[in-house]
């Protein structure tokens, strides 16, 4: 001991301004490393909750069956059963917690004319139409959207 | 070396003692107190991300084109207005070769104005010169070698247990570093967070048992989503794979893609 003591001054310092940096760096660390840092890996863990804490916009199916369900019922019955009712009518969760008529879409024309006008791009097996020779009035003059092959 | 004890080195070396003791339970409560101000938890409960292996699968044979899924992204994220997206989808038009050329096939076009949310204008070739054209929709792949999270210097992009490859937007410093590294072009600087911002796989959805918002709106399910760790009956993703022969995007990379394509050409990248 007294010998390190008795070492020359210049390494002396030197010493002393390493083992200060040491500490400083892990009191800095041991405080400002976040509670879940590596709690799955070398990344703060609480952020996967904090990501999964943001409001939806859209409701799902199962929301707007709750309350539609004739159409909800209908819908699965036929040739649209794919599609999800925020598929044409929008983000749906702002009406499923305060139903009303002013904060949902409802859908029309430009909806259908969506996924129905013709493309080429579009893949031959499904239903394409080219809008101005085929019909120039509405859609559902002829077609049921929530059942396209009944005729109303 | 029998020195007596001076009654001042051993009263110094008692207070040095105590000092101790005391020093770190007071440490303890000094972290406590640094970490409640620099982080905030008020995250749901019962999600383990250990129990989950989400993945997504994209069946462009079914694709259409209609952009739903883009569209719905942008409002289920709140996706920045403007080129910011988290999911897009690409047209492809492959011409046919020129008369005599000794080419298979001619030029590709590529395009996804608006990531396709308002609809693709009229083909550039007359449908005649078209050899074959579809769309393919474009999301995070999901690497298992992610190139964006090995460049991420201060360990806010990161692979979650659960299959996804998140960011941490408190954490993320927006050097952009992660945007390059990407090879799909997934990531996007935010201008209103000016952080890295990508696909969750809707994160805040998944977590509570729904769909991401793309799968959900998408009218023909070409976006098929699932946990590999829970299959349920008739799984889609497992229907998927055994109905398919699948591909991934620019494999020569290494990166890995868990996200696998069913119908997409040898010139989608």
């Amino acid at each position: 001991m007294r010998r390190f003591l008795n070492m020359p001054p210049q390494v002396f310092r030197i010493v002393l301004l390493a083992v200060g940096i040491v500490v400083a760096y892990s009191i800095a660390r041991y405080f400002l490393t976040p509670p879940s840092f590596e709690e799955y890996g070398f990344y703060r863990g609480a952020a996967l909750a904090e990501l999964a804490t943001r409001d939806r916009v859209y409701a799902g199916k199962k929301a707007c069956d709750e309350c539609h369900s004739d159409e909800y019922q209908m819908l699965m019955k036929h040739e649209h059963k794919g599609l999800a009712c925020e598929s044409c009518h929008g983000p749906g969760e702002a009406h499923a917690e305060d139903p009303r008529k002013d904060n949902i879409q409802r859908s029309g024309y430009a909806a259908c004319l969506r996924c129905h006008e013709a493309n080429p791009s579009r893949p031959k097996w499904h239903k394409q139409i080219v809008s101005k020779n085929h019909y120039t009035g509405k859609c559902t003059e002829c077609h049921v959207p929530h059942s396209p092959s009944e005729v109303p | 070396m029998n020195r007596p004890v001076s009654r001042r080195s051993l009263l110094g070396k008692i207070a040095a003692a105590v000092a101790g003791v005391l020093a770190a339970p007071a440490a303890k409560a000094a972290k406590t107190i640094a970490q409640k101000v620099l982080v905030s938890t008020d995250a749901p409960k019962g999600y383990d991300p250990t129990q989950h292996k989400w993945v997504m699968a994209i069946d462009a044979n079914r694709c259409i084109g209609c952009g739903f899924c883009a569209e719905a992204c942008k409002k289920e994220n709140h996706v920045p207005e403007g080129p910011y997206f988290r999911t897009w989808v690409e047209r492809y038009i492959i011409t046919k070769p020129k008369p005599g050329s000794g080419a298979a096939r001619g030029e590709t076009l590529v395009d996804s104005p608006d990531g396709g949310i308002h609809g693709y204008p009229e083909a550039p070739v007359p449908k005649e010169e078209i050899q074959h054209s579809f769309f393919v929709p474009k999301l995070c792949n999901l690497c298992h070698h992610s190139p964006c999270v090995q460049v991420c210097p201060v360990g806010a992009s990161f692979d979650a247990p659960d299959g996804t490859v998140l960011v941490d937007p408190n954490y993320c410093i927006g050097c952009g570093f992660c945007i390059q590294a990407c090879p799909y072009g997934c990531r996007f600087l935010s201008p209103i967070t000016k952080t890295a911002e990508k696909c969750t796989l809707c994160y805040h959805r998944i977590t509570r048992g729904l769909k991401p918002a793309c799968v959900e709106v998408c009218p023909t399910q070409a976006r098929i989503f699932g946990d590999l760790k829970h299959p349920v009956p008739d799984d889609p993703i497992q229907q998927f794979y055994q109905n398919n022969l699948v591909m991934a995007l620019k494999p020569h990379l290494g990166t890995e893609p868990r996200v696998f394509y069913a119908g997409i050409d040898k010139e989608v990248r």
